[in-house]
């Protein structure tokens, strides 16, 4: 008995550990990220107000970095919650395809509307990315419904998500000359131009729809252990599978409305969470999978920024660096275990 | 009499075609109810209609006199829990965790565990003789500790009925037996109803107060064991020829 309890205290002061250096990474990180630029700036700029680097602070990099927080957080938590519903770790919203449906809707409405010489809101972006997000996730539930198999549906995500980006490129490739710089641009995935607007609206609507997620802690553990015994203790299934589908899709689709599709941190972020605390219990998974999203942007957003500057590179080129690899490691280790 | 489980006309099957029809059984608070009959007769089918993950094609099923389809999934998570066949495979779960699950209807809004609930997990895992499991990774047990974890789990739901889909296949005849004598004393001690699919007949034999003969999309008989298991009625279930009876169950 004594040692059963000794075993379970150890658990907790793993959570704390993990939790303790997401957050000194997640400081150093916004630390660099304030400091590190075509121009340097000290800590101490933050709050001298009238000055050329307060202007940049203030007016590029910060909402730039909380942008990146913000949406590294929605995708690691939407890649989660997918995880989850198909029960398969490598499913994420760049994998199954949905944040490239995002995309391409995303694309059509911005070239629609900028033909006409108007622009777009952000409020529009998000929804108009949350449409494709969900016709994506449809025609992968189809799929799923008609295959079982785990590794057809990733493949036929994969293939969907190319199909999408292809006529994404048409597009952009077709659009104006004005705005094809623009499209471009945030077709390759990248936290570069956001404004406190943006930061306003993705904040709200990836707030609301987190806090949700956690408070949806309870179904997830249940249905960790498969639909049937889910349903027998109680969870509405029907209702909690539509509800994990509306949240993972509004998630992707405000990071792709704002951001552009960002690879592979969806699939990475959640697994190294789960590797580092040893559980999968979403009480602890939930907010660490948002703080880890966080952190994991916040990197890869500076690399994409600083190695050759001045010219940036796509969030997702550096993403993918880390990310891929760790989709390996788990699919490798799934192989072995089965 | 007052009978706990009850079906009327019941017919169950898939996407509303039947496969079996015309169950009527009823059964009192604390008896132990085997189904047995061929692969295929519909065990599984009649045992996911009467937990409501299947929709019944016709007829009703009762749970202490009121129909299951009026109960709201809370009350009749409170009332009935299952074993299924499935082996569940969660990521990362200790056998604690799992069992945990069990606690479901009756945890708040976070599911957060109060100190009666972890109470209540020891208490089913001790019943089982799994408390050593409870920090093991549930990916990690043996056939025979992953039944105990999945029996605990349903105890610690403090039903009224368990319903169990061939809880002993897979088992050598120490784990079977263990199972079997828990269920045993669930019902006699604790008044739990006990609905089950066996295809081990001895077993059923040993275990039952009523057994369901299921073939060819009816219900061939229900009655006590002593009255099932005669040459005739086993023969005629399983299509056995005389001599394999004798050399099968003659010691029956």
């Amino acid at each position: 008995m004594k040692k059963g309890t000794a075993k379970r205290d150890i658990r907790y002061v793993r959570y704390l550990i993990v939790t303790l250096v997401l957050l000194l990474l997640f400081a150093a990180l916004i630390a660099l990220n304030i400091g590190i630029g075509s121009i340097k700036i000290s800590l101490g700029d933050v709050l001298k107000a009238g000055t050329i680097e307060y202007d940049i602070l203030w007016k590029v990099r910060l909402p730039r970095m909380v942008a990146g927080i913000i949406l590294g957080g929605a995708l690691a938590l939407s890649g989660f919650l997918l995880q989850t519903f198909f029960n398969n770790p490598i499913a994420s919203p760049f994998v199954l395809g949905i944040s490239s449906g995002a995309k391409l809707v995303v694309a059509l409405v911005m070239v629609f509307v900028l033909s006409k010489g108007s622009t777009v809101n952000s409020a529009t972006m998000v929804l108009s990315a949350f449409v494709g997000a969900m016709l994506s996730m449809g025609f992968v539930l189809l799929i799923a419904r008609r295959v079982k198999r785990a590794s057809v549906l990733i493949i036929s995500g994969v293939m969907i998500g190319y199909i999408c980006s292809a006529i994404t490129d048409f597009i952009i490739t077709f659009a104006s000359d004005e705005s094809i710089v623009n499209l471009h641009h945030w077709s390759q995935g990248s936290f570069s131009g956001t404004s406190w607007g943006d930061v306003r609206v993705m904040a709200i609507v990836v707030l609301i729809a987190s806090v949700f997620t956690f408070t949806l802690s309870k179904p997830i553990g249940a249905y960790q252990l498969g639909e049937q015994y889910a349903q027998s203790v109680g969870v509405n299934i029907k209702t909690f599978r539509i509800i994990l589908v509306l949240l993972s899709s509004i998630l992707c689709a405000s990071v792709t409305a704002f951001a552009g599709p960002i690879s592979f941190v969806g699939v990475a972020v959640p697994h190294l969470i789960k590797a580092f605390t040893r559980t999968s219990k979403p009480h602890i998974v939930i907010p660490l999978c948002f703080l880890g999203g966080a952190v994991f942007c916040l990197g890869c957003d500076l690399i994409a920024r600083t190695v050759y500057a001045p010219v940036e590179m796509s969030i997702s080129s550096v993403s993918s660096l880390f990310g891929a690899p760790i989709v390996i490691w788990i699919m490798a280790r799934r192989v072995a275990r089965d | 009499m007052e009978y706990f489980f009850k079906t009327e006309n019941l017919t169950v099957g898939y996407d509303g075609k039947p496969i079996v029809n015309n169950i009527d059984v009823s059964i009192k608070k604390g008896q132990i109810l085997s189904l047995i009959g061929p692969n295929g007769s519909g065990k599984s089918t009649i045992l996911k209609s009467i937990t409501k993950q299947l929709k019944v094609i016709d007829g009703v099923v009762f749970l202490s006199g009121s129909p299951i389809n009026d109960i709201n999934s809370r009350d009749m998570a409170r009332r009935a829990a299952v074993v299924l066949t499935e082996r569940p495979k969660p990521e990362l779960m200790t056998c604690g965790d799992v069992v945990a699950i069990g606690r479901y209807p009756y945890t708040g809004m976070l599911g957060i565990l109060s100190a009666s609930d972890k109470e209540k997990i020891n208490e089913a895992l001790c019943l089982v003789n799994a408390l050593d499991l409870k920090d093991r990774c549930f990916s990690e047990v043996s056939d025979g500790q992953l039944q105990r974890i999945m029996l605990a789990r349903a105890i610690c739901q403090e039903p009224e009925i368990i319903i169990l889909d061939e809880p002993v296949s897979f088992l050598d005849i120490r784990y079977a037996v263990e199972i079997l004598d828990i269920l045993r004393r669930m019902a006699s001690e604790r008044g739990v109803t006990v609905i089950m699919s066996l295809h081990e007949l001895n077993y059923a034999k040993r275990v039952s107060d009523r057994v369901m003969c299921v073939k060819d999309g009816y219900m061939l008989h229900l009655d006590t064991p002593e009255a099932v298991f005669t040459k005739e009625i086993i023969s005629r279930l399983y299509d056995l020829s005389d001599g394999v009876y004798a050399e099968l169950f003659g010691g029956l």
